[in-house]
């Protein structure tokens, strides 16, 4: 099968890759670069656990094909880490405890951050939308969303509680 | 991928004339790309090429020439946050896109998909309807345009022949014509399902009568349908909450469900009357002519 060359920028970092047509872009990031954090559950569109940012938006990697990513800023889970520091919403979601098996975690997480960066100061109601897109099949979503308030409370600078 | 979806080449042309010659080249054997979310699930067998959308500028919502413009290859989250659509009839194109999927599949998904698939539940689609939208069609022939509602062909069916390509939608901008609302019935409010039933209505009054009604149908029927009979017990005449209840129990009859994973269709039609008695009376608040 012949391939596509692609430039894509995954964390901040560009790479070159060389993609068949088909190549979902989850398979890429899993696959050709190691980044195993981003999940796939039912690639169907359905679950969220194979969510990223694209140039901060979130999308499903499932149903993106990798050379639609060619030229494009993509955040993954792995991405979100300042250094050894947690970002607040790993931390939240840790001291929550909103993580059971942890499958559909970084999709939720990475969701989040795209909506937190557009939306600083969401409602409940409004972290319950963003979450409608992933599919928690351990414990339910009261603890991610109880995590997500919290992190936007620090992202802002406010109360940490 | 699975199955026989096994696509070998890739194509993101540059121009619409470029997209249109590779059409026309490949014919049943390609198939265009927009956001994904409906070829990547379906995986159709026997397309050797795609062709990316990506490149044609196709996303944009502006007005000018008395219609609001909007690119085929519009994420619906861009459709649902556009001040463009603010007022009323316009917002119900709003209301629809808000209520398609999940925020992250409108992150991805187009406008443009959402009709080409042919869908009888096509949420946007129905909202435009009402709208009285148009479709701008570019094959290899130039370009033409044809009414929405007439672009409908059946499930997954539609006016558009394998070498065209939707390039924009149109919808005459005439504002303050009108309140109008779109409903979803689903099974769970919140899931990233289908419409059992989904209505759109558009109401236009002077002084309490009806100028124009528009009631749209969806999931009811081989493709979305107008339900003319029920626009009749309304239009040239004073909208009253009787009224309205009739033209909900005609749009019914017209209504022609089957049953199937999600409802039967007994259910459906009395899902129909439902929605469009309370899609109506939104409508009607929304209407700065109507006074009930």
């Amino acid at each position: 099968m012949p391939e596509l060359s692609i430039r894509i920028c995954v964390n901040g970092e560009w790479h070159e890759l060389k993609v068949r047509p088909d190549e979902r872009l989850v398979d890429s990031l899993r696959e050709r670069l190691g980044l195993t954090g981003t999940k796939v559950g039912c690639g169907e569109g359905e679950c969220g656990a194979c969510t990223v940012n694209i140039n901060g938006k979130a999308i499903l990697s499932c149903l993106t094909l990798a050379v639609q990513a060619h030229g494009k800023q993509i955040v993954t889970i792995e991405g979100l880490r300042r250094g050894t520091e947690l970002h607040p919403l790993q931390k939240t979601f840790a001291d929550e405890g909103a993580v059971q098996c942890g499958f559909c975690t970084p999709g939720m997480i990475v969701a989040a951050d795209a909506m937190l960066k557009k939306n600083p100061d969401p409602s409940e109601g409004e972290v319950r939308k963003t979450l409608s897109n992933n599919l928690c099949r351990c414990t339910g979503y009261d603890k991610p969303v109880k995590a997500i308030l919290q992190a936007a409370r620090i992202l802002r600078g406010g109360n940490h509680e | 991928m699975n199955h026989g979806f096994k696509p070998t080449a890739y194509y993101r042309p540059g121009s619409l004339g470029e997209a249109v010659a590779l059409l026309s080249n490949f014919g049943a054997k390609a198939r265009l790309i927009a956001g994904g979310t409906d070829l990547l699930v379906e995986k159709p067998p026997g397309i050797e090429s795609l062709i990316d959308v990506a490149g044609l500028n196709l996303s944009y919502l502006r007005k000018e020439e008395g219609s609001i413009h909007i690119g085929a290859a519009t994420t619906v989250d861009l459709v649902e946050t556009s001040p463009l659509l603010t007022g009323w009839p316009y917002q119900v194109l709003t209301e629809a896109a808000g209520s398609m999927a999940t925020p992250t599949i409108r992150n991805m998904a187009t406008i443009g998909g959402n009709i080409c698939n042919g869908s009888p539940a096509a949420d946007l689609s129905l909202a435009l309807m009402v709208l009285d939208a148009s479709v701008k069609l570019i094959g290899p022939k130039g370009q033409r345009t044809l009414p929405l509602k007439d672009f409908h062909g059946g499930v997954n069916r539609t006016a558009r022949r394998e070498d065209e390509l939707l390039a924009e939608i149109q919808i005459p901008w005439s504002p303050g014509a009108g309140g109008a609302s779109f409903l979803k019935l689903r099974r769970h409010q919140t899931a990233v399902d289908v419409a059992v039933v989904n209505v759109a209505t558009r109401l236009n009054c002077v002084n309490g009568r009806c100028m124009d009604v528009k009631i749209a149908l969806g999931s009811v029927a081989e493709k979305q349908i107008l339900a003319q009979s029920a626009q009749n017990l309304l239009n040239e005449r004073i909208v009253t909450s009787e009224r309205i209840r009739e033209a909900a129990e005609c749009a019914a009859e017209e209504a022609r469900p089957i049953s199937d994973v999600r409802a039967s269709a007994n259910y459906r039609k009395r899902m129909v009357t439902v929605l469009v008695k309370r899609s109506l009376e939104t409508s009607a608040r929304r209407c700065r002519g109507c006074r009930n």
